[in-house]
């Protein structure tokens, strides 16, 4: 069980900004931070590794972590931190990379058999794509067997396939050895397909909690599918109302009748709802180019 | 959107699904639903929305039906189009637009006038707002 009451200053601005979090984190849990950039979700992380100095109290385990003016060194805190770049060591093979920080063979294979390295455990990073890298960093990290393991946007450089494979196998990390984990993404189908839970941050403040469907799932009213647009026109067409929205890079239409033709105006932001029976799923065009 | 004022009478669920019904002017009304966005609970006041698209229309009903929902309407005003018509209804003191083919207002000889059922499947039904 980790309990953290944390304020510190965000940015150089002392006195507008400030990180001003609480939370509990369950043990084995998987959770994610999310928010816009600047909202403190990587001070949080820093903080918590112990590379960023704040206010306040964290406890791990029942264990100080911060207390007061005190504050445990990082390399006693039993935590893995994988960062968007791979930060191995170069004249270092995969499986010398592993052993540098803990020279624990069997651990080191075990964790290579499950990311589906073990066949390029003599290989130099230099020679490996960057999802694999990314992989090494992974096992890495667990090599001390962490009390927590902190991602910050681990897999933000990697292309969207790779990027899938990669969170099956932080996916089956998690499973196998059940660190609590908290990893900062802007992702919301990594958020959905790999946390349990979901902490929005914006300006320093927990602005939502809950569940990824809780949080991440946009709804209006008891309308399930909910997504924002321009109304770019409304058209007349025989007794009905053709209402043009774009959304994103899309031009949609939705049929209007005649008292909602009246209540909108061309030029405003709307909402475009419909209940979770109505829309179907087909397979996308795009997906054949992929494949 | 069609609105129509009615009471949560009971609130049925099973995992994520959610079966709710109400009560529209002594006419029971239900929705199915994908959980609830809403906190309803029973008793709310609830204004319940409906596209005009979506509701069926029959006139001297008999027989069993599948469709959960029915108000018996009368008919203010049908407007034609080359296509379609838009059917001016009241129920109770709610008006309802209903959207269909000229076809079928035609085959029903809709008039103004005339007494209606209005269908509208549970599936089709949303809460829009909750008045506590």
């Amino acid at each position: 069980m980790i309990n953290l009451t944390v304020k510190k200053p965000l940015g150089m601005s002392k006195e507008s900004l400030r990180l001003d979090v609480s939370m509990t984190i369950e043990p084995q849990s998987f959770v994610a931070l999310a928010g816009s950039s600047g909202s403190g979700k990587t001070t949080l992380l820093r903080i918590l590794a112990g590379l960023e100095h704040s206010e306040g109290e964290i406890t791990v385990d029942g264990l100080p972590w911060l207390h007061g003016k005190k504050s445990l060194p990082p390399q006693k805190r039993g935590i893995g931190f994988v960062f968007q770049d791979y930060a191995l060591f170069e004249n270092m093979s995969v499986e010398q990379n592993l052993l540098y920080v803990n020279d624990d063979r069997a651990h080191a294979a075990v964790l290579l058999e499950l990311t589906g390295l073990l066949e390029l455990k003599r290989r130099y990073p230099a020679t490996l794509s960057g999802g694999q890298k990314q992989r090494v960093a992974l096992c890495r990290a667990l090599m001390n067997r962490p009390k927590l393991l902190l991602l910050d946007e681990p897999l933000s450089a990697l292309d969207p396939q790779m990027r899938i494979k990669l969170q099956h196998d932080i996916l089956t990390l998690h499973k196998a050895f059940k660190t609590t984990t908290i990893m900062v993404s802007h992702d919301p189908s990594e958020i959905y397909r790999l946390s349990q839970r979901v902490i929005v941050l914006e300006q320093g403040h927990i602005v939502s909690d809950g569940t990824p469907a809780e949080v991440l799932l946009h709804a209006s009213g008891s309308q399930k599918f909910t997504v924002e647009g321009e109304l770019l026109d409304i058209i007349k067409a025989d007794v009905i109302y053709i209402a043009v929205v774009a959304i994103g890079q899309q031009i949609v239409e939705v049929v209007l009748d005649r008292e909602e033709a009246t209540r909108f105006d061309v030029g405003e932001t709307v909402q475009v709802a419909t209940k979770a029976f109505a829309p179907s799923l087909m397979h996308s065009r795009k997906k054949k180019h992929l494949l | 959107m069609n609105r129509i004022s009615a009471h949560v009478t009971r609130i049925d669920q099973e995992t994520q699904l959610t079966v709710v019904a109400f009560d529209a002017y002594g006419i029971t009304l239900t929705m199915m639903g994908l959980g609830l966005n809403v906190a309803v609970e029973v008793g709310d006041a609830v204004v319940l929305g409906v596209k005009a698209t979506h509701i069926a229309l029959a006139k001297s009903l008999k027989g069993e039906i599948s469709i959960s929902n029915r108000l018996e309407c009368d008919v203010e005003e049908v407007e034609n189009g080359r296509l379609f018509s838009s059917v001016s209804l009241r129920f109770k003191e709610t008006p309802l637009e209903c959207i269909t083919l000229r076809t079928s207002t035609e085959r029903l000889t809709l008039a103004a006038g005339d007494k209606v059922s209005a269908l509208i499947k549970a599936s089709e039904l949303s809460i829009l707002e909750v008045r506590k």
